[in-house]
Parts: C-alpha cells; sequence; structure tokens
C-alpha cells in the first residue's frame, strides 16, 4: 500500500506538473483508517477513495477554491482498529501534520475517541463508524458517508420478513462494538417487523469454527440465519459451515457488503440462494465509472464501502468550493450541511438522520437487497431510509 | 555489595548527576519546545514508565508477568466507575483503582506465586486473556466492546488538568515519583531481600526471608504501579475499552522492560523512552516495526540481557 | 433436534476439534519437553503450514497428499535450522528462550503480513458436501481432515516407539541428562525435536487451511489452544496432550450447548488457572512446578 500511495502522489505530482506556471498550494487530506489487521479491507477501501477523488481533483488542475488551486495530497497512517492509537495518530494528523479534514476511523472505539480533538479543533471527520453516538448535535463536525445497520436494516428486514416469510431467525455476531451495536439494532428491526431474532450468539472475533454454534442454533429451530455485522471471511464460513451440516433455511445479510468474498469462501452452490444487503448498483453508470477506476488504479475490486467515501470527498470538495476557503472549516461546514441531490457515484445523494441522531449528518444514498444466483448479486428490491420495493 | 562497586567509588559520579540532571531539564522543557504531537508523545512515555516500572518491580523479584495490562485495566476501570456510579474525585477515583488492583493482585498473587518460571507465566497470560473476555462481557458496567466515552479530565483540589501540558506535569511528576520510590527501594534492605529472592530463593529462604511474602510484596506494589497508570491514561485519552488492555499490549510492557533492561532500576525508563515514539517512524510500515522488534528481542536477549540500561551502565564504568 | 441427537453430534464436534488440538498440542509439549522451552512462535508455524498448503495447491497443483507431506517435510527443515541458528543460545534457559520466542513470533507473523497481505484467502476445498452417520452430519471435509491427523498421529507413533531416532527423542523428553550420559547428543536432538513439534503444528495448519481461511493472523487461536491443553495434560507429557487435547475438544463442544461462547471461554480459563494452581504438572505431566 505504501507503494501504491507513492505512486499515486507521483501521479498528483505529475498531473500538477502539467500546471506548473500556477502557483500551488497543498491541500492536505488527513486518512485516519485501519491498514492492518481486522477491518483492513474497508479501511484501505476508504483510503483508495480519497486518493481517487484526489487524484481526479488533481488532474484537471488542482481544486480551485476561492481563486487559489491546490493539490490535494492524502496523508495516511494506520489506527491498527485500537482507540488509543487512533488517538495518537489524530494528534499527529491534527498538530503535526495540520490536517483539517479527516476521512476515517474505521471503528466506532476510534471515532469516539479522537472526537474531542477533532470537536475541539474545527477539524472535519468522515467516519465509517457504526456507532448511533458517533453523530449528534454536540458533535457538528462529524459526517458518515456510509448508510449503516440504523438506516438499511429496517426497511430491508420489512420486506424480507413480508417477501420471503422469515419468522424466527438465529444470528451470530463478533464480541466487539460493531457486533454489540448491530445486535441490538437487529433485534429491534425484527420484533418491528414482526417476526422474531430468537438467537443470538456472540463469539470471539478471530474464531473459524462455528459447529458448534451452528449446531445450537439449529436446534432451537429457527428457519433463516442473518449475518450482518460479521466481515466478509467470517460470513463466508458460516454460511459454507451452515450448509454442511444441512442448514435448509434462508440465509440473509442486511448489511455489509461482502458478496465476493462470501462466494469465495463458500463455494457458489453453499452461496446460492442468499439474500444480501448491497449498496452498490452495479449497472449504474456512475457506480460502474468508479468501480472500473478503482480496478485500473489498485488492481483488485473495490471494496463495497469505498463509493461512500469516494463520494463524501467529493462532497467535501464542493463544500470547499463553495464556501470559497480550505482553512475556515466552519463555512465548509456548513456548505457540507446544505449540499443536496448530490450526484455520486451510488446515485442522488442527501444528507439525513435528524430524528434518529438529532443532526443530518448521515448520508442517504439508495441500497439494493439482491439475491446471489450463480455467484453474482440480482437485484431483488430497491430500498431507501423510507422502504424497499 | 564491595566498596569498588558503591557509587561512591566510581569516579564516574559527577558526570552521572549531570546527564541526569539535563535530562530532567529537557524533560520539564517538553511543553514549550515540543508541538503538541511531541507533548502528546511524552505523555505516553510518562505513563509508560510508571507501568513497566511495576513490571521491572515484579521482575526484580524473580517472576515475568504477561497479564500486567489486565492490571492497568482493574486500575482503569475502577477509577472511571467510582467516578461515573460513586460520584468520587479523580484523586478518590485513582485510589479506589489501586485499592482495587492492589487487592486483586494480593488475592491473586498468594496463590499463583508459589509457581516459577514459564508456570507463573502462563497463568499470568491466562489472568489476562480472562479479564479481557470478562469486560467485553459485562456490557452492563463496562460498556462491553463499546467502552466507557466521555470521561472528564483529571482535577484535583479544583485544579484540572484538562490541557496537554498540564497532564504532562502530572504524569511525569507521578512517573519520576515511582522511579525515585523503586531508586530507594533498593538502595534498602528490603530491595537487597528482593534481589536475593531472586537471584537464589533456596538461599534466601534459608537465611529466613520469606520468598513468598516478599514475592508478593513485590507483585502487589508492582500491579498496584500499573493500575495508577490505567488510571490516568484513561484521564487523558477520555476513552476506555477492553482492546487497549489485551495481551499484545502486554506483551509490548515486556518488551520495554527486557529492551531498556530488566534489572536495571532506569531499564523502564530507557524502554519507555525508546520504544514509545518509535512506532512514530515507522508509521508508514507497521509491519517492518514489529520485524524489529521481534529482531531487536532476540538480539538483546542474547547480546545484551541488561538491555539498555546495562549498556549505560557499560560507558559509566568505562574499562573496568 | 431431541437431547440424543444433539449429545451425538456434540460428541461428534468434539472428538473431531479435538484431534486437531491434539495435533497443535503434541507439537508443543514435544518442544517444551526436548528444550524446556514455551514456544510463543508455535502458532506461526501452523499459519507457515496453511500458507504452504495454500501455495502448493492452488500455485503447483499438488495432489493434497503431497502437500501435507511437503509441508511437514519443509516444516521440520525449516524448524530444526531456526533452532540451530536463534534458538540454540536460549536452550537451558526458559524464561529468555520463551521472551526470544514472543520475537520470533512478531518476526514471522509480520514478515507473512508483509508478503502476503492481510486479506484472508480461500482454499478450495478438497472435498465437498456432508456425510450423514445416522441421524448425525459431519462435513466430509472435516472427515478427511481427521482420515489425515490419525495417519499422521500413527506415523508420530511409530515413530517415537520403534525407530532409534524416536526412542532418543522419548528418552531426552524424560530425562535429559541421563540421556546424555547416554551419549544421546543433544547437538542433534534438540533441532530434531523442535524441527518435529512445529512440523506438527504446520502439518495442522496444512490440514486445516481449507476448511477455514488462511491469513497472517490464523496462528493466535490454535497456539492458545495448544497452551490451555498442555497446560491441562501436563508440560512435556505426549500422552498427556493427547488425552487433554480431546477432552477440551468435548468440553467446549458440550459447553457451547448450554451456555454462551464467552462465558464458556471464561471457564476454559478458570480451569486453566485452577489447574496451574492446583495441579501444575497437569494430568500425567512430570515436570516440576
Amino acid at each position: 500500500m505504501k507503494r501504491i500511495t507513492t505512486v499515486a502522489m507521483l501521479a498528483c505530482l505529475a498531473g500538477s506538473g502539467a500546471v506548473a506556471a500556477q502557483e500551488q498550494e497543498t491541500l492536505k487530506i488527513g486518512a485516519l483508517v485501519t491498514l492492518s489487521g481486522a477491518g483492513a479491507a474497508w479501511g484501505q477501501g476508504m483510503k483508495n477513495a480519497a486518493e481517487i477523488a484526489a487524484a481526479q481533483v488533481n488532474e484537471a488542475g488542482g481544486l480551485e477554491v476561492g481563486g487559489k488551486k491546490y493539490r490535494v495530497s492524502v496523508v495516511a497512517y494506520d489506527d491498527k482498529y485500537q482507540a488509543n492509537e487512533a488517538v495518537t495518530v489524530a494528534n499527529r494528523l491534527v498538530f503535526e501534520d495540520r490536517v483539517r479534514y479527516i476521512i476515517g476511523p474505521v471503528g466506532s472505539a476510534p471515532v469516539l475517541a479522537i472526537q474531542p480533538i477533532t470537536e475541539k479543533n474545527g477539524v472535519i471527520v468522515m467516519t465509517l463508524g457504526f456507532t448511533a453516538r458517533a453523530l449528534g448535535p454536540d458533535k457538528p463536525f462529524t459526517f458518515r458517508p456510509n448508510v449503516t445497520t440504523a438506516e438499511v436494516s429496517q426497511p430491508q428486514i420489512d420486506w424480507l420478513v413480508k417477501a420471503q416469510g422469515l419468522k424466527r431467525v438465529g444470528a451470530l455476531f463478533p464480541n466487539d462494538e460493531t457486533g454489540q451495536q448491530i445486535a441490538s439494532d437487529l433485534e429491534a428491526a425484527y420484533r418491528k417487523a414482526g417476526a422474531d431474532l430468537a438467537v443470538k450468539e456472540f463469539f470471539e472475533r478471530d474464531r473459524v469454527d462455528f459447529v458448534p454454534l451452528l449446531t445450537r442454533m439449529m436446534a432451537r429451530g429457527i428457519d433463516a440465519i442473518e449475518l450482518d455485522g460479521n466481515s466478509p471471511t467470517t460470513a463466508g464460513l458460516i454460511v459454507k459451515q451452515a450448509r454442511e451440516l444441512g442448514f435448509e433455511g434462508k440465509i440473509v445479510r442486511t448489511g455489509g457488503p461482502a458478496t465476493q468474498e462470501i462466494v469465495n469462501v463458500a463455494g457458489q452452490e453453499a452461496a446460492e440462494g442468499m439474500f444480501v444487503h448491497t449498496p452498490i448498483d452495479a449497472d449504474l453508470p456512475s457506480t460502474k465509472a468508479y468501480a472500473e477506476r478503482y480496478a485500473a488504479m489498485y488492481k483488485h475490486a473495490m471494496n463495497g464501502f469505498s463509493p461512500a467515501f469516494y463520494d463524501g470527498t467529493n462532497m467535501l470538495f464542493e463544500a470547499m468550493r463553495r464556501a470559497g476557503t480550505v482553512i475556515d472549516t466552519v463555512k465548509v461546514r456548513d456548505e457540507l450541511e446544505k449540499l443536496g441531490d448530490f450526484p455520486g457515484a451510488l446515485g442522488t445523494l442527501n444528507w439525513t438522520g435528524k430524528d434518529m441522531y438529532g443532526i443530518a449528518h448521515q448520508l442517504n444514498a439508495p441500497f439494493y437487497v439482491a439475491e446471489i444466483q450463480g455467484g453474482k448479486e440480482v437485484i431483488r428490491a430497491r430500498c431507501t431510509v423510507e422502504g424497499c420495493q | 555489595m564491595t566498596i569498588s562497586s558503591t557509587p561512591l567509588a566510581t569516579s564516574g559520579r559527577p558526570i552521572r548527576w549531570l546527564a541526569g540532571a539535563l535530562m530532567l531539564v529537557a524533560a520539564l522543557a517538553v511543553p514549550w519546545v515540543g508541538s503538541p504531537f511531541i507533548v502528546h508523545l511524552a505523555v505516553l512515555v510518562a505513563l509508560n514508565v510508571l507501568i513497566v516500572n511495576g513490571l521491572m518491580l515484579i521482575s526484580r523479584c524473580g517472576q515475568l508477568s504477561l497479564g500486567h495490562a489486565a492490571f492497568a485495566a482493574i486500575g482503569a476501570y475502577a477509577s472511571v466507575l467510582a467516578s461515573s456510579r460513586l460520584g468520587l474525585g479523580f484523586g478518590a477515583g485513582v485510589l479506589v483503582g489501586a485499592v482495587v488492583a492492589g487487592v486483586v493482585a494480593c488475592a491473586l498473587g498468594w496463590v499463583i506465586l508459589r509457581l516459577r518460571g514459564v508456570y507463573f507465566v502462563l497463568v499470568t497470560f491466562a489472568c489476562g486473556e480472562l479479564m479481557r473476555l470478562a469486560l467485553l462481557d459485562g456490557a452492563d458496567w463496562s460498556g462491553g466492546a463499546n467502552g466507557i466515552a466521555g470521561i472528564p479530565a483529571a482535577t484535583l483540589f479544583g485544579f484540572a488538568f484538562d490541557t496537554r501540558a498540564r497532564f504532562y506535569g502530572l504524569a511525569l511528576a507521578v512517573a519520576l515519583l515511582s522511579c525515585l520510590g523503586i531508586w530507594t527501594l533498593f538502595k534498602r534492605p528490603l530491595g537487597h531481600a528482593i534481589d536475593a529472592v531472586r537471584e537464589n530463593p533456596a538461599l534466601a529462604e534459608s537465611t529466613g526471608l520469606s520468598v513468598h511474602r516478599l514475592q508478593v510484596l513485590a507483585f502487589v506494589t508492582g500491579c498496584i504501579l500499573a493500575a495508577v497508570g490505567g488510571a490516568l491514561q484513561v484521564r487523558y485519552i477520555g476513552f476506555v475499552s477492553p482492546e487497549s488492555f489485551n495481551t499484545a499490549i502486554s506483551i509490548g510492557y515486556v518488551i520495554m522492560l527486557v529492551i531498556g533492561g530488566r534489572q536495571s532500576v532506569w531499564g523502564p525508563l530507557a524502554g519507555a523512552m525508546v520504544l514509545t515514539p518509535l512506532p512514530e517512524l515507522f508509521r508508514g510500515a507497521v509491519q517492518t516495526q514489529h520485524v524489529f522488534y521481534g529482531a531487536a528481542l532476540i538480539l538483546i536477549l542474547r547480546f545484551l540481557p541488561d538491555g539498555l540500561a546495562g549498556l549505560g551502565r557499560l560507558a559509566w564504568r568505562g574499562g573496568r | 433436534m431431541d437431547w440424543t441427537v444433539l449429545a451425538a453430534q456434540a460428541s461428534i464436534n468434539g472428538l473431531i476439534v479435538g484431534l486437531l488440538y491434539l495435533l497443535m498440542a503434541v507439537g508443543f509439549t514435544l518442544v517444551f519437553g526436548v528444550m524446556r522451552m514455551v514456544n510463543f512462535a508455535h502458532g506461526e508455524f501452523y499459519m507457515l503450514g496453511a500458507f504452504s498448503a495454500y501455495f502448493m495447491t492452488t500455485g503447483l497443483h499438488l495432489p493434497f497428499l503431497a502437500t501435507v507431506a511437503g509441508t511437514f517435510i519443509g516444516a521440520v527443515v525449516a524448524g530444526a535450522l531456526l533452532e540451530w541458528a536463534v534458538l540454540k543460545p536460549f536452550r537451558s534457559d526458559e524464561l529468555n528462550g520463551m521472551i526470544a520466542t514472543i520475537g520470533l513470533a512478531m518476526i514471522m507473523q509480520n514478515l507473512a503480513l508483509m508478503f502476503f497481505g492481510p486479506d484472508p484467502l480461500s482454499m478450495p476445498a478438497v472435498v465437498r458436501g456432508a456425510t450423514r452417520l445416522g441421524t448425525v452430519v459431519i462435513p466430509t471435509s472435516r472427515l478427511y481432515v481427521v482420515a489425515f491427523a490419525l495417519a499422521v498421529l500413527a506415523l508420530l507413533y511409530v515413530f517415537l516407539r520403534w525407530s532409534r531416532p524416536g526412542r532418543a527423542l522419548r528418552a531426552v523428553v524424560e530425562d535429559f541428562d541421563i540421556a546424555a550420559i547416554q551419549g544421546i547428543r543433544s547437538k542433534i536432538y534438540y533441532p530434531l525435536g523442535f524441527g518435529i513439534g512445529v512440523g506438527l503444528a504446520a502439518v495442522a495448519g496444512a490440514l486445516m487451511a481449507p476448511l477455514f481461511s488462511v491469513s497472517p493472523f490464523v496462528g493466535a487461536t490454535p497456539l492458545l489452544k495448544a497452551f490451555i491443553v498442555v497446560i491441562l495434560g501436563g508440560l512435556g507429557s505426549i500422552p498427556g496432550a493427547a488425552a487433554a487435547g480431546l477432552l477440551l475438544g468435548l468440553a467446549e463442544s458440550y459447553a457451547s450447548l448450554f451456555l454462551s461462547t464467552s462465558t464458556a471461554d471464561m471457564l476454559i480459563f478458570v480451569i486453566v488457572i485452577a489447574m496451574l494452581v492446583v495441579r501444575p504438572k497437569g494430568l500425567f505431566g512430570k515436570g516440576e512446578a
């Protein structure tokens, strides 16, 4: 990754060299993401998203704000998915590198840990963290570009219960902050939809053998397994082992894009017929263009959260343009909030969340329920926060 | 102790005091000279010195604890819960953390310190994991994996340590106090007794020392130091979660101790000073950093068993 | 599912998992028995075994049997070399040797991260589907693993019982000093013991690779299980490791029927601590505490 960052930076330099005649200042965007261990796939997707957005802007001659052109560069550090590390990195980004905009962190604990620093210093943060506590009226500089369980689960679960007849659902979650948060969100959502999340099993994040847990769950008579909250590989392993144990009911995953991984690990046969959440309509031209660019630049397929952060970074750039400043983050923040019907890689984007969090800093993007057929996602329902068809 | 090894006989004594004074001045000057990030690192160094001092005390008594972070966790969570549930202030909270850790260490240590060597290490490892699992599971009181956020800054007698520089002063003071305490201890008979227990437990026992009681004393004191460090740390970061106290952190403390020097009073200081800022140099390349740590560990164990502090001692003694 | 079927399923699950724990633990206890060294790098050899299986199967397209054999031989050689090159100074130094293996583990895991990246890789399954024995369902791939594991263990038993180096190794594990007096040379048996010990770990990794995913992080859990099994069975006792491995597998399987996973995990640790305190030698061990 370090090599690719260097290549990306060299590309930016090459791009900006073409307009060397103009004095170019550098705008530094910080990326405080997980680049090692659990969550590395998401962290790298976020960092790459910011880099692609930066590269595109630099190729066009730089980010034009208030009459000046800026070369955008992404300064990325690894927080190892740990709150303490995130605090150290935030210190470094805010006080040493003097960034005012941070993409990241990935985890809920890290974002809660760094908010005292970023809010106090007026640093705009675009985080993936799923916890409901990340957003609030007391945290005016934090935004979340990706939809979370709180947004997507109810509409999807309503549809799944109605259209697929789920009644008694079992779910497995890793014993970390994301897993615990998602577990409570899902339990409420299923209850509201008229079904029952009867069995909840928590396991150590590194676990690979789920046969005992699945045996126990199947003995309690469930007709469907819910896999939201699990890492892609874990979800794949659970699917494989469940089918091997002879589980015949439906398997669903109402959050967290992971289909390719699941098919890789579980095999096409086991994954057939599984219902998954997907934030991406691969046929949408804007999404397709982004996916292709990502694959060309980084030589592997993008992670499902990546387009959200690409859009988030672009919205940040647009807000800067409208505010006419890259330094006054209060103004930039106000313009960012005012952005509506923004054309992004995911579709038309708006801010939402006033009811749930007290502040509209959650991005509302369209999402879909798809069924895995022959190893590929086939969209079965189109959704917004309001509902699915 | 032979006459030739007492400090007074060493010709390098004035130089030693000068070097020490210079380092003290440098440490005090950090908030004025360094950027906020440097001060942040300095705070972490001070807290690590405190915690690893505790580990060194346990090591001086002949045992190695691979669950040290668990006691930092006890100090951290106990002090935070004392403040949030019982309404106690910062000072009282830290006291509660220290007392709880001391009691747990005493009860645990009384039972497990009969074991030696690798068996003791494995038990402390198991205890560390148990603590982490308990914290993850007890979501009602510990906040589970989400932890507890929004911990208010430390205040003593109305003075709030809410800026980085102020907290650094507090952390530095406590760390130096612990160093001073340990240095004094090892000049006293009690310190010599602890060393004797490490070097030859059977002989020590036969001269009338109670090996078990001394080891429990060292263990309890060491764990209390860790607890105080943990309690301070959470006030600084403002957030606590079980993942900040897992086995990898315990191993990190052991690395600091071994590389700094297990038997020297200045070992933890050297280890913390070198190893705390080191990740910042490597921050683009985390894996290289860990490969370096592993290699350094093996090399130090092989060629420099007294660690960096031992190097220092070689320098003082010259060609003795 | 009624309770007898559930119990039967749990028993089979437990025995299969226990067999894998056994493989890890026997190697671990062999290293301790020969060198008095707690090998924190044992899990990383498991991890390397998994990667070796992955590359041999997907890259070189070798059949599974050849993969397992090749992995074992490679690990024995690599382990022996590492022991001779890095761990020799620590041969009689328990505590420092253990810390050195911590360093070794860090180096191995991070080199793997640097070369292979953090993302889990999926090995194509050796065989798919499930077998039914009456009402009990067993994934066929696990049956394969059981068969291979039993084969490896049989070979190990034959080696230790009837071959000269094997008997010498057992003598060294029993009592090093007497073995030395009898003329058994430490120069050969230290590296050999270490090599075979970590070779078993690598074989465990290779066998598990098709079942679960392959990544630089897969070594941590098997190491933990090896610790637990060896403590319960007795550090240095091979039969103890075997018995305790199966017992742990069964205990975990039954516990998961009634308790939540975290409670079960905590219970296991409490039992470990209790065992260390009450009977540090374990069920069958002979070491002094």
